[in-house]
């Protein structure tokens, strides 16, 4: 099982796909359920305090604004984990979590520099253009490992190279 | 990581199927009786317990269609006042944009997987469109105004 | 505050994120402090995918779209508020962009108060307070900013930090003045009150309303029973375009007090952006008196002698107040005329609101200059160097407090 970074990080149809492939998504969603039920907190509405914006400085200096800051105090950490990647491109409407595009740009950069397997695919327009953007997923997603091993480890670190050859 | 006594988390349950609708899904779990909440939405179902027993139900919910029935974490608990429509005073929260264009996708995405399952041949690769040359354009543009 | 104005005041949040920056709390602590309170606009959903081009202002992220479309809400009665405070994060260009469109968009298009911030993660509630009464102000006495005329017999005392301003007006016009350095609180008001009074030669109990403003507002105007006590920025805002006329369209404000300043950005005399100062005295009044005293000089000669100097023939250093006054000495020493010092010392004063306050009020001529600071004569020039505009100074320019305050009460008057 490899956790996978998806991006738009809180997709519906990108979390239920790795899921049901048998890998573990990485997404917005826990990051934030970890920050609404924490008890010690109170900082409606999702709990992030003036000291996100601080932790956020690790991924982001202090000129970048509190907003990508605060956002990247909890996408960080999700890249830091991330053993594989499906970006999606041009994906629809974008709020939220996902409503800043600088912060959008920093994550997919950080992302792309780690040296892990990864698919971008464009977000489809069309039930053919959806029929590709399954199955394209589908085979990315087998073709990581399932049991997390030493062996499999080398698996992605020889899938990632490549990757990188084939670039 | 936070820990709460034991673990409650919260999924969506978007159901996208012809078979099932919401309103027999939420029976269904009803019926099961496991622990949990449960929140009927447009889209399908939201379900709040301790991670086993959610765990549980949105596996046996899927496979009542499983190629139409997605899931999808949640942040807040359903029903959380600090999302809640009405006490955040009208206007639906951020990520209810992004699921609903999701949400239009499904029916594709579900066609596709049925597709996958009967073990059809994977899709060509459509041709990328890019970027006419210059030059090429240059051509056109030529040809044209000399019409 | 009368009964008839402690309504909940319903807000609109246009913001690109602030809940992801951690100011959400200090947002609603603030808005709670003058019983107003944020809702999010409904918006039309289909409305988000051609926003961009309806706007017509395309940009990249989503929460900035969302922004557009709760503006357009609002403007087209979806939305049912009282106010609108539109926000983004300090130093993003997209946002800053945004941000100031979709206020002009609304003050355009809707009869709705507007304001607008840039907010970090160190953004205070005690910092947002004055905005929002500024915004809460607007919405509830509206009747009285409409007012454009003085009538009766009124009184308005702006309580500064250094100096204490009040002025009696009647019928339009400006029959007393007052002006006072600031010692203790109440008593510098009542000197300032009674020196007015004599003057217009109107005996206190004939006065109809009174309206007291600046950072004493709530102490003298308890004391003197005053109908109106409102903060600097509305006040400012009405007396500056009062006293310039130029009431109706845009203007911009800048105030440079005793001891802080201001920026605003003001539409038929309704405070819309601003920016406010305090953090350092080198861009202040205060600065000015330093550099008087080194020169020999009283503060009322020094503008008068800077419009004789080149400020370019003087190196300074810094803003600060303490290492500014030391290098503007130094120049001295090494030969500088003190005209010259004079001119610098204004120089330094604007380029620091330049640099500072001006980042985020865009400057919409008339550009009018107030405040205690504007009657020496070198900063109007300076700033209009700077910023290649034509400098407004009205005449009373330093008792724009106390007139707004004398203006705006005169809404008390019974007719």
């Amino acid at each position: 099982m490899a956790k996978v970074f998806i991006y738009p990080i809180n997709s519906l149809i990108l979390s239920d796909l790795v899921e049901r492939f048998g890998h573990k998504p990485l997404t917005m969603m826990n990051q934030i359920r970890e920050k609404v039920t924490s008890i010690s907190l109170d900082s409606p509405p999702i709990n992030i305090t003036s000291e996100d914006p601080k932790a956020g400085l690790k991924y982001a200096a202090i000129e970048v604004p509190a907003g990508v800051r605060g956002r990247m105090s909890l996408i960080g950490p999700l890249i830091e984990e991330t053993e594989a990647a499906i970006i999606v491109e041009n994906p629809p409407t974008n709020f939220g979590c996902v409503g800043c595009n600088r912060t959008n740009e920093l994550t997919k950069y950080l992302v792309r520099s780690k040296n892990v397997p990864i698919l971008e695919v464009k977000y489809p327009e069309s039930e053919e253009e959806a029929r590709d953007f399954v199955s394209k997923i589908a085979e990315f997603l087998e073709s990581l490992p399932k049991e997390k091993s030493e062996e499999d480890e080398k698996a992605i670190e020889e899938k990632t190279t490549e990757m990188e050859d084939k670039k | 990581m936070t820990e709460i006594k034991k673990e409650e988390i919260t999924k969506y349950i978007v159901i996208s199927s012809d078979k099932v609708l919401p309103a027999d899904a939420a029976m269904k779990i009803y019926e099961s009786e496991f622990p949990v909440t449960v929140k009927e939405t447009c889209f399908g179902l939201i379900v709040t317990g301790f991670r086993e027993d959610v765990m549980a139900v949105v596996e046996k919910i899927r496979q009542l269609d499983k190629n139409h029935i997605f899931i999808k974490d949640r942040g807040f608990p359903a029903g959380d006042a600090r999302r809640c429509r009405a006490s955040r005073g009208g206007g639906p929260r951020p990520g209810f944009h992004f699921l609903r264009e999701e949400v239009e996708m499904l029916p594709a995405i579900g066609a596709a997987l049925d597709e996958l399952e009967a073990n059809k041949p994977l899709k060509k690769e459509t041709k990328e469109k890019s970027r006419l040359k210059v030059s090429d354009l240059e051509k056109i543009i030529e040809a044209e105004l000399s019409r | 505050m009368s009964a008839e104005d402690s309504g909940l005041v319903k807000i609109a949040l246009v913001s690109c994120g602030s809940e992801y920056a951690g100011v959400q709390p200090e947002f609603d602590e603030a808005a709670a402090k003058v019983n107003a309170k944020f809702v999010y606009p409904e918006i039309d959903v289909a409305s988000i995918d051609t926003i961009g081009k309806d706007f017509g202002l395309e940009v990249a992220s989503g929460d900035l779209r969302l922004m557009m479309a709760r503006a357009k809400a609002v403007v087209e009665g979806i939305a049912n508020v009282d106010g609108v405070f539109i926000t983004t994060c300090f130093r993003c260009a997209e946002g800053a962009i945004v941000r100031n469109e979709v206020r002009r968009y609304i003050h355009r298009h809707a009869n709705i108060p507007v304001i607008s911030y840039s907010f970090t993660e160190s953004t205070t509630a005690g910092t947002l307070l004055t905005r929002l009464e500024a915004l809460t102000t607007v919405v509830r006495r509206r009747h009285l900013l409409a007012r454009e005329v003085q009538k009766g017999l009124t009184a308005g005392i702006d309580s500064g930090s250094t100096t204490t301003k009040a002025v009696i007006m009647k019928d339009n016009k400006i029959i007393g003045k007052g002006w006072v350095p600031t010692t203790k609180v109440l008593e510098s008001a009542e000197e300032a009150y009674s020196q007015a009074l004599k003057e217009a030669g109107v005996p206190r109990e004939e006065v109809q309303a009174m309206g007291t403003t600046g950072y004493g507002r709530f102490l003298i105007g308890n004391h003197f029973k005053a109908q109106l006590v409102q903060e600097e920025i509305t006040v400012n805002s009405k007396g500056a375009v009062y006293l310039a006329d130029r009431q109706r369209g845009p203007a911009t404000v800048i105030d440079i007090g005793g001891m802080d300043n201001k920026a605003i950005s003001v539409e038929d005399g309704i405070p819309g952006m601003f920016t406010m100062g305090g953090i350092c005295a080198g861009a202040s009044g205060r600065f000015f008196e330093m550099i008087s005293k080194r020169l020999g000089v009283d503060i009322t000669e020094l503008g008068d002698l800077a419009v004789k100097g080149m400020h370019e023939n003087v190196s300074m250093n810094s803003y600060c107040i303490v290492f500014g006054t030391q290098s503007l000495v130094n120049s001295l020493a090494k030969g500088a005329t003190p005209e010259d010092v004079a001119a610098a010392a204004c120089y330094s004063v604007v380029e620091q609101i330049y640099e500072q306050q001006l980042q985020e009020v865009d400057v919409k001529e008339p550009l009018i200059l107030v405040g205690g600071s504007s009657l020496i004569a070198g900063v109007p020039k300076a700033l209009g160097e700077l910023l290649k505009i034509n400098v407004l100074v009205p005449e009373n320019s330093h008792l724009i407090g106390a007139v707004g305050a004398a203006l705006l009460a005169s809404g008390y008057v019974e007719e």
